[in-house]
Order: structure tokens, then C-alpha cells, then sequence
């Protein structure tokens, strides 16, 4: 497929600072420079944990992770202590970008990030309708996880065709989440053909990076769908999930991915029955 | 997109039902309200050639073969005749009770990787099982989900895994192949459970061991009005009487498509009574007690023909599986202490990692 030959790293990944960082804690309010770790600090040691084993193979390597750092409006002194907490980590940040509310689409445009990651879920959808690729930040409650960087990308997002889309809102899903889905779907393929090569770097066994396909709502041939469709993409795919309607949490518990790309389809259901 | 997506409905092999509007399949029930068999993809499949390719080439050589082979459906494995039998039940359930989520619901519990997973899928469909639900963990443990689904039972091939599930209460067995192929029912699902350490705790198992016979009939006979600690497979039964009940509620007594069995070296005469007692003190119903006082259990199980037997012990899972019956062996207990080394536990001690 020629497009996969136009896909070539680096692969930028835009983080926000208020999740590489807590700013909730109270300990901001101390006179110290450094801001405690947020929920993202599992991430981005996954990350890099990723780009050491790919320089290690090769000295060369173009196809390699780079975190951008964007943050809205901040004060003078929130941003000195941005910059002085990435240094104390040591954490590898390419570019820091701070901007004005909003401003977040164009930044992420502009800087051509093949990921935009965060936390925040309107944030992700905005981004996803305007093209942008964006995924969920997974939260990860324990901060021992392995090293292994885990990317979730959605069974029924790639396996279904942009028709059988719409069969989700007998599911319940409103037009707005089912257009989310379709966003998503438009714009996962780059990222994941780049995370396909990148995970072919390594072998089966003992990866820094793991691929992982959870299909929520679709039949076990959605999922089939979507692991040949990611085969044919070429990514080779570690672990699958199907859930058929099963509530994703508990599963999700257990995964513990990094990156959940499925534009919002495992939370966004009847909360009265299903989530937890 | 340049290529067009395959869409849902179709797959690799021949496909009956419509599978793109979610209204015409029946959706699974929601696991709290199902009784969750987790079967691997080694107990449910026969995959031998393909394990002796991982065993003897490795990681990559297997999965090139599974996917070079991919559209080939698997044989059917041990526990395959059980799983088509549960499905049976489903589809009685269903006829009576069109809105109750109190079914069996199989789930694909597999430690291989989803480059294998097509070919696992294409099985599926090959045979139209329904089994909507899988994980397959690239080598990950199976416990964390295990638990996330509410496993009401684990068959495994792989006897480390169970014992870990065993470990973590959750219930489970090694499932042996049979030497022969014996025929059993498809419209009525048998279960034999072994009682000692099976369904029962292992304390009466542990005077025998340590006492000897005569102690042991003593002791059974001074506590016969005292139920015994309940073991791992307890809850399973249990789940089996629950679903009993459903047909005897609509008049299936005679008819009922659950048959329950107590296969136990146990004697009717002495020892038996307290087993029954305990039964009936938890509220439990078994269709037919078997108490052979200490004769082998083979025999009588082939002429049961039961989908699958319980045990504690090799001695009797292996003396089942000889005779044709599909045993399963529970890995609890003071039994295990004492198991004399067979030709399958040397063969299952070897350091070889099971991928299924």
C-alpha cells in the first residue's frame, strides 16, 4: 500500500502538562521548583523505556517516540517550574508550547503531531472532529506497572466499515459519539502503522511495546475484521480482547494500557447499566 | 481507505447468520448474571501438533504455522463435547425463559497470542459455537481475568494454570483427553464430581492419610450429622442446581437437560451418609450418588458418559480418561502431596511453557 511509505517518524506525541504533572496536590504551594508526578509519568517512562531499546538496536534510528509538552495558560511561574520538573525527572520533552485556551486545535495542527494524548475527554473528541489524531490518556491507578508501553486501539472502531457504524446507536450511542467513532476511525491508520513498524522492530517476546486490540460491542468476526485490517497495515497484534457488551473496566483494570484509542466507545455507555 | 473493509457479516468461513444487526443474534448475558465457563484454547481445541512445534522450535516457528494454517479450523479438543452441551442448555433456557440472563456463557480464556487468534475465530465459526467473548493475553496471566469475568469455571490444558486458579479460589481443572472416543448425549449435559476435595474440603481425605481406612470410617460416622467444608468445585455444582431448578419450575423435571453425578470412593453403607448430609445441608441436589467403596471408577463412568468427571486424583482421573471418558483433574487438596508419578506427570514436569 504506497501510504504506508509516506508514514515516517518521528512519531510526535503532544502530552498536556496537567497530566504529566499534578497541580491538584497541595503541594504546588510549597516553595519547591518541581511539581509532583501526574498521571501520565507512567507514560512517558514507558515511552522512553521504548526509544532506548530502538537506539540500542539501532544507533540510527529515525522511527523514534518525541513528547511535546503543550500547556494553557499558565503563569510565569507555573511555566519556570514546568521546565525545572522536566529537568529534575529527566524526562525527555522535545518541545514545550504554551498557548491561550484556544488555541489547542491550531497548536496541535500546526506542530503536526501524530498523536494528540490526554485525559481529558472533551478535549480528545474536540481533536478527533477536527481531524486531529487523539486518544485517551488511560489512568493508570498503579503507578508499578512493567515498562512495556501498552497502545489499545478499538475492535469495533477499525472493524466495523463506516456504515455498520451507525448500527451503534442500537447500543444506545447518540450521532455525536457515533460521528467520534468515525473521526477516530479516519485518523488511527497513520499512528498505527507507525506504531505497527515500531513494534516490529522487536520480537514476540520481551517488547518494550505491546499492541493490543479490544473490541467492546462488535461480534468476534468485528474482531477478526480488525485484526486483519491491522495486519494489513502492518501491525501485528499481541493481545485481543472481546468483550460483547461485558462492562470494559474490569478488563480494562487488568490491561492496564497507555493509550486507549477507541474514541470514547468504552465509556460512553449507559451508566446506569453497564459501567462501573 | 484503498481497500474496502470486510464487512462484519461475512467471514473466512461459511457463515450462516446474519451477523451485522445486533438484534437477530442473541447478545451474551451480562457476566455477574451468567454462569462463566473459561475454556482455553487447548481444552476446547485440539492443538498437540501445533504445541510440539512451540516445544520443539519455539515462539516463531509456531506462530508462522498458525498463521500459514489459519484458515484451517482446529479438531475438536477434551472439553469440546461439554461445550457443545452447555450450548444445548443455552438454547433450552432460551426457549423458556426469552428474557432471563441466568445462562452459561463460554468464554475464550487463552494465553496465546492474537496472531492466533484468527485462526481460533475461524474455528469458531467453523463449528458455530457461541463464543462471543475471548481474551487472549500474549502470554499474560489469565488470573486478573478470570476474576474480571466472574469465572464460575476455568478447563484448562495447562496444569500450572489451574493450579494458580485453584490457588486464587477460582475453580478449576486440567482436562485430559480420553484414550477412546466414547459417544455422549448432546441434548443432555452430565457432570460427575468426584466429593472429597472436589466438592467437599480435603479434611476427610487428610484422616485417611494419615490414619489409615478403619480411622476414617470412624471419624465419617461420629461427624455423619456434621457437613464437611465445602470444596472448589462447590459453586459449580451449585450454579448447575440453580439452573436445574429453572426447568423444574416449568415442568422439565424428567426432561431436564442438566444431569448432576457423585462419583465417590466413598461407600454407601458408612462413609456415603455424611457426604449425602452435607449435600443436604447446603440445599444441593444431585441427580445420581455413585458410592463404589473404593472400586475403580472407570467402569461405572462409561456407563454414565458424562462430558466431563472431577477429580482430585490422577489415579482416577487417568483410570476415567483410559475408559473414554473426558476426566478433569482439580489440583486441590492433601491429594496432591501423594500423587505416585505417572507417565502424563513426568511428560507435564518437563520445563517447556504451555502457550494455550
Amino acid at each position: 500500500m504506497e501510504d504506508k511509505k509516506n508514514y515516517s517518524g518521528p512519531l510526535m506525541i503532544a502530552l498536556q502538562y496537567n497530566d504529566l504533572f499534578d497541580l491538584d496536590s497541595t503541594s504546588t504551594s510549597t516553595n519547591t521548583d518541581v511539581l509532583p508526578k501526574g498521571r501520565a509519568f507512567t507514560f512517558i517512562k514507558a515511552v522512553q523505556a521504548v526509544n532506548e531499546r530502538l537506539v540500542e538496536q539501532n544507533k540510527t534510528e529515525s522511527l523514534l517516540f518525541e513528547v511535546i509538552l503543550i500547556a494553557k495558560e499558565c503563569s510565569e511561574e507555573i511555566k519556570m517550574k514546568i521546565v525545572e520538573s522536566v529537568k529534575h525527572y529527566g524526562l525527555e520533552i522535545g518541545k514545550f508550547f504554551f498557548y491561550k485556551k484556544e488555541e489547542l486545535i491550531n497548536t496541535l495542527q500546526s506542530n503536526k503531531v501524530k498523536l494528540f494524548l490526554s485525559t481529558e475527554r472533551d478535549d480528545v473528541y474536540e481533536a478527533l472532529h477536527t481531524g486531529i489524531p487523539a486518544a485517551l490518556l488511560y489512568d493508570q491507578a498503579d503507578d508499578h506497572v512493567l515498562n512495556r508501553l501498552k497502545v489499545i486501539f478499538s475492535g469495533d472502531v477499525i472493524g466495523f466499515s463506516e456504515d455498520s457504524l451507525d448500527s451503534l446507536s442500537d447500543f444506545g450511542f447518540s450521532e455525536t459519539q457515533i460521528q467520534t467513532f468515525k473521526a477516530a476511525k479516519i485518523c488511527m491508520k497513520e499512528f498505527a502503522v507507525l506504531i505497527g513498524q515500531m513494534r516490529g522492530r522487536f520480537g514476540k517476546e520481551n517488547s518494550p511495546l505491546c499492541t493490543c486490540v479490544l473490541t467492546s460491542w462488535g461480534s468476534r468476526n468485528v474482531c477478526a475484521s480488525a485484526l486483519k485490517t491491522l495486519r494489513e497495515w502492518g501491525v501485528d497484534v499481541d493481545e485481543a480482547f472481546c468483550l460483547a457488551g461485558a462492562p470494559c473496566s474490569p478488563i480494562l483494570a487488568v490491561v492496564k494500557p497507555h493509550i486507549l484509542w477507541d474514541g470514547g466507545l468504552h465509556n460512553m455507555r449507559d451508566l446506569s447499566t453497564q459501567c462501573q | 481507505m484503498n481497500k474496502p473493509l470486510m464487512k462484519e457479516m461475512h467471514t473466512f468461513g461459511e457463515q450462516k447468520e446474519n451477523q451485522s444487526s445486533p438484534s437477530k443474534k442473541p447478545t451474551p448475558p451480562k457476566p455477574q448474571n451468567a454462569i462463566t465457563i473459561a475454556v482455553s484454547s487447548r481444552a476446547l481445541f485440539n492443538m498437540d501438533r501445533e504445541q510440539d512445534i512451540y516445544e520443539q522450535q519455539g515462539m516463531e516457528d509456531y506462530l508462522k504455522y498458525q498463521i500459514q494454517h489459519e484458515i484451517e479450523p482446529f479438531a475438536p479438543g477434551p472439553a469440546f463435547p461439554f461445550i457443545k452441551a452447555v450450548e444445548a442448555v443455552n438454547t433450552r433456557l432460551r426457549e423458556l425463559y426469552p428474557d432471563s440472563e441466568e445462562l452459561f456463557d463460554v468464554v475464550l480464556m487463552t494465553s496465546n497470542h492474537a496472531h492466533v487468534g484468527l485462526r481460533l475465530i475461524n474455528s469458531i465459526n467453523h463449528y458455530q459455537l457461541f463464543i462471543e467473548r475471548f481474551c487472549m493475553t500474549g502470554g499474560n496471566s489469565l488470573i486478573g481475568y478470570l476474576k474480571a469475568y466472574h469465572a464460575n469455571l476455568y478447563l484448562s490444558a495447562d496444569s500450572l494454570k489451574v493450579r494458580e486458579a485453584i490457588e486464587e479460589g477460582i475453580a478449576a481443572a486440567t482436562v485430559f483427553s480420553p484414550g477412546k472416543i466414547t459417544e455422549v448425549q448432546e441434548t443432555q449435559l452430565r457432570v460427575a464430581f468426584d466429593g472429597d476435595a472436589v466438592l467437599f474440603s480435603d479434611e476427610s481425605e487428610r484422616i485417611y492419610k494419615a490414619h489409615g481406612l478403619a480411622k476414617f470410617f470412624e471419624h465419617e460416622k461420629a461427624h455423619e450429622n456434621k457437613p464437611l467444608d465445602h470444596g472448589p468445585l462447590k459453586g459449580f455444582l451449585e450454579a448447575l442446581g440453580k439452573l436445574q431448578q429453572k426447568f423444574y419450575a416449568k415442568g422439565q423435571r424428567l426432561d431436564c437437560p442438566i444431569r448432576t453425578y457423585l462419583v465417590t470412593a466413598r461407600s454407601a453403607a458408612s462413609s456415603g451418609t455424611r457426604a449425602l448430609k452435607t449435600l443436604r445441608s447446603w440445599g444441593l441436589e444431585i441427580d445420581e450418588a455413585l458410592f463404589l467403596a473404593g472400586a475403580p471408577k472407570g467402569p461405572m463412568l462409561e456407563k454414565i458418559r458424562p462430558h466431563i468427571f472431577f477429580d482430585d486424583q490422577m489415579f482416577h482421573v487417568e483410570g476415567a480418561a483410559e475408559l473414554g471418558t473426558v476426566a478433569a483433574h482439580v489440583p486441590y487438596g492433601i491429594a496432591q502431596k501423594f500423587q505416585s508419578k505417572t507417565a502424563r506427570d513426568v511428560k507435564k514436569e518437563m520445563p517447556a511453557k504451555q502457550l494455550e
